[in-house]
């Protein structure tokens, strides 16, 4: 037992900690100069931030059993929001921000009301919110991209800088951390792993599963809310940028399951996931001068990712902790078999063959 | 192909030898759950076999069917050649077929879809073919007897008679390229009403008139009078009798299911028998739901109450009942004198019920969360100080419980809880629920799947925390399991209560009798 875990600690729980050692090192000696400096270092950080906290909202409700689909719509609406109370309704900056992070909020109770309430599935419940999302969107702008407020503060939200780096990646290593103290250390994650992990058990130890779903989706669309901020800050407000976020996002949710802590959703496989693609992609871009690298890469990992996590789980499940021999007695194998894998994957069985 | 294989065999056919079982065993990780089973069966017969659970008749169809292999030496020859074992193909190949309890039929779609899916037949594009595979579906339920199933119904529309004959008929459909020999129905009526039964019964003394073995599994013994020819009864994996029902009583068929030898089994109530009378902590009070009608008892602190009943009683569903895991249609459940809502688990925990279901992976544990998560999920804020969980608490805690209730490995603590044997499990979750000192706690078959050793364990353990003063509330399928721990025992027939042993009445022999439903000819020996 303590033997093998050894042997995993290295190969299987920080893999991707090798593979991204290893894009430095091969990028590195092929493009120095472009790739090993620290501008690129910067850059790949700050740009990558807001995608990581996309990712750090669409992995709440993974845990909890949920898919939020509508992550990329709601970024991009709180950008518009928060961009026009600014510049034609001449909100301040503050109030502007939480009335686009209170936007994000409310997508996040309908999302949970269609899912818990109507008791529509999680991946075309959120599907459809996402699309609804985009046509508010133009209704507000009437399909012209706003202009972002000029003010110092509004810039400074995102790019100041601190060591270096832009102020963007501490909000993000804070968010990291709070979500990471919510899903680890407290009571209300240990619900919702329990409720993603199989809602019948969990509903029948008192959790009341509904309930989790709908904050988590709340939760979700909240922190997209002020992602969409950010970004607004940052590259200045746009329409259709939303979408692009989603792949990453996923990917890197479901890459960061087999990391850290394999078999399950977590903070810091996550962002170890996202960082390890960024720097994939940024250096292929460096070194190829091509931009389809970016959607080529991220499809590629995302499906790699969800077939290697559901195939790590398998074999994790299939590896007795001792056998005794008295399960298989009345004839049925011991391998929970697939549909349980699809749970510990966090999605409801029938999304995740959709998906 | 218009030789259709099920049609009446020639008449002098019926009657002779079609299936030769000799030797037959099978035995899990040592331990022999079918010893050298020999049968015959002829054509044109219904023979029932029958057998309580572990008796070993589920592991004798699997190997019909080519689920397990058996051990070597064992023969299963049809029409007086060997069937290869361990393969379904062949098994199907051989002329065996099977209808389970569950028919695997696809309720969205049509009769005549379900008929010919996965057919040479399916492959229909012009309209002619489906006339003609409509007329197809028309032949072959008529062969069955069931005109009256339209083959464009809609399997979900139907009467749950009529949909085990469409699960009958396409078992037997014509065009199928081997000859049908052995029909295996796996108890089929176990979950059908009254009035369906009959009806099916009818279907099946057809498929054996057509010239096919029937090989018939039951607990019901009504039926075993009314359809079978011969009967063969299996116990502990042994064959205790094979003979003609006609002779028979429904006593003596009792007898053999239950044996004689079972008093050993109360010596752990024993240990509780001289208890105090302790105040009354559930209530039940006139319940219905879907599958029970007008159900009341009283459970005390420091009591065991068993309940029993054959499958489709109402023993399976009683708990989640009681626990608002299921809804209640009228009746009050209250536990120490306070009403407990229907359909919220919640409400019931925070009034001291606790509740272990049937099927653990399923409903009873979240696999993919380690050992000691699953254990602390009962109360994860026991060891919560702002702003964490005390994980070493938690699992200084979790070790406890393991050594407590001899839980291996003993330090897997953090291993996923899939990865612990059945019986481990069990008592991981059974841990789970005294972690939070439960007043009541119910528990739907706690020791399914469980080996023996850890079975004795789990015991152990429900009688100690009765004696801590828990009212319990054990629903079991197994006789022996309800003897051995209970001071009283329900009996479910029908969604009721239609008896109550207590003390020295408790024997398997008679929970199994009134189980059965025999009580009129036999109460007590």
């Amino acid at each position: 037992m303590t033997a093998r875990k050894g042997i995993n600690l290295g190969l299987d729980r920080f893999s991707g900690l090798y593979i991204w050692a290893l894009f430095i090192v091969v990028f590195g000696m092929w493009t120095p100069s472009l790739f090993l400096t620290q501008s690129t270092m910067h850059s790949v950080a700050a740009q990558q931030a807001i995608v990581a906290i996309l990712a750090l909202a669409l992995l709440v409700p993974m845990v909890c059993g949920a898919f939020d689909l509508s992550v990329g719509a709601t970024v991009n609406l709180a950008t518009v929001v928060t961009v026009v109370l600014q510049t034609e309704r001449g909100w301040g900056m503050w109030p502007s921000i939480i009335a686009a992070v209170a936007v994000g909020a409310l997508v996040g109770a309908l999302n949970g009301f269609i899912v818990v309430g109507l008791k529509v599935d999680s991946f075309i419940a959120t599907l459809g919110t996402a699309t609804v999302i985009t046509a508010v969107q133009t209704i507000v702008t009437g399909g012209l991209q706003p202009l972002p407020p000029a003010t110092e503060a509004w810039n400074n939200l995102t790019q100041h800088k601190i060591a270096g780096f832009q102020i963007v990646v501490l909000y993000l290593v804070v968010l990291a951390f709070l979500t990471w103290w919510v899903l680890d250390h407290t009571p209300a994650g240990r619900y919702l792993y329990a409720a993603g992990g199989n809602a019948e058990a969990a509903r029948l130890t008192g959790v009341p599963v509904g309930r989790w779903t709908w904050m988590s989706l709340i939760w979700s669309g909240a922190l997209c809310g002020f992602a969409g901020v950010l970004y607004a800050s940052l590259s200045g407000p746009s329409l259709t940028f939303g979408a692009a976020l989603l792949l990453p996002a996923f990917a890197a949710v479901f890459l960061g399951s087999t990391q850290i802590t394999p078999g399950r959703f977590n903070v810091w496989g996550t962002l170890l996931a996202i960082y390890v693609l960024a720097t994939g992609v940024k250096g292929l871009q460096l070194v190829t001068g091509e931009q389809w690298i970016n959607d080529m890469f991220n499809g590629v990992a995302l499906i790699a990712a969800v077939a290697f996590a559901g195939w790590r789980q398998r074999a994790r499940l299939r590896r007795p902790a001792m056998f005794d021999g008295a399960d298989v007695a009345p004839g049925s194998p011991t391998d929970p078999g697939p549909s349980n894998t699809a749970q510990e994957l966090a999605a409801p069985s029938g999304a995740s063959a959709r998906a | 192909m218009t030789a259709l294989n099920a049609s009446p065999v020639p008449s002098e056919c019926l009657g002779e030898v079609v299936l030769e079982v000799t030797g037959l065993s099978k035995s899990f990780v040592g331990n022999a759950v079918l010893q050298s089973l020999n049968l015959e069966l002829r054509r044109g017969e219904v023979h029932a076999l029958l057998g309580e659970n572990g008796s070993g008749k589920s592991t004798f169809i699997k190997i019909l069917s080519g689920f397990h292999e058996p051990d070597p030496g064992g023969l299963v020859k049809i029409a007086g050649s060997d069937v290869p074992f361990g393969d379904a193909e062949e098994s199907e190949r051989s002329g065996f077929r099977f209808v389970h309890q569950d028919l695997g039929l696809i309720e969205s779609m049509k009769v005549v879809d379900n008929l010919y899916l996965n057919r040479e037949f399916s492959t229909r594009f012009g309209t002619l073919d489906l006339k003609a595979t409509r007329q197809r579906a028309r032949d072959d339920l008529a062969r069955m007897g069931l005109e009256r199933i339209s083959p464009d119904a809609t399997v979900r529309d139907l009467a749950p008679a009529d949909r085990s004959g469409v699960a009958i008929t396409r078992a037997l459909r014509a065009g199928s390229a081997h000859p049908v020999n052995v029909v295996v129905f796996d108890e089929p009526t176990a979950t059908l009403p009254d009035a369906d039964v009959q009806l099916l019964l009818q279907t099946i003394r057809r498929v054996a008139s057509s010239g096919v073995a029937v090989l018939y599994v039951t607990h019901r013994l009504d039926e075993v009078f009314e359809i079978a020819d011969n009967v063969t009864i299996l116990r502990n994996g042994r064959k205790v009798a094979s003979r003609p029902v006609l002779g028979l009583t429904r006593r003596d068929i009792v007898k053999f299911l239950v044996g004689d030898e079972f008093e050993e089994a109360r010596a752990e109530s024993d240990a509780i028998e001289e208890r105090e009378a302790g105040e009354a902590i559930l209530e039940v009070a006139g319940l219905g739901s879907e599958s029970h009608l007008d159900v009341s008892f009283g459970v005390r602190s420091g009591e065991i109450v068993g309940v029993a009943g054959i499958a489709g009683s109402g023993r399976e569903s009683i708990l989640g009942c009681l626990f608002g895991a299921t809804r209640r249609a009228h009746g009050d459940v209250l536990v120490k004198g306070r009403p407990v809502k229907a359909g919220s688990p919640g409400d019931s925990l925070a009034r001291g019920v606790a509740y272990l279901p049937p099927d653990r992976k399923a409903r009873g544990a979240v696999v993919s969360l380690s050992a000691r998560e699953n254990l602390a999920l009962g109360d994860p804020m026991r060891h919560w100080r702002f702003p964490r969980i005390r994980r070493s608490k938690e699992r200084d805690d979790a070790r406890a419980w393991f050594k407590e209730f001899g839980v291996r490995p003993p330090d897997a603590l953090e291993s996923a809880f899939g990865t612990f044997s059945g019986g481990n499990q069990q008592l991981i979750l059974l841990a789970k629920w005294l972690r939070t000192d439960p007043a009541l706690l119910l528990l739907d078959e706690p020791t399914q799947g469980v080996d023996v050793g850890a079975k004795a364990r789990l015991h152990h353990h429900l009688v100690d925390a009765a004696g801590a003063g828990a009212a319990v509330v054990v629903a079991s399928s197994d006789a022996d399991e309800l003897a051995a721990l209970c001071h009283r025992v329900l009996i479910f027939s029908g969604g009721r209560i239609v008896a109550t042993l207590e003390g020295a009445d408790i024997t398997p022999r008679n929970i199994s009798i009134h189980s059965l439903g025999s009580a009129t000819e036999d109460t007590n020996s």
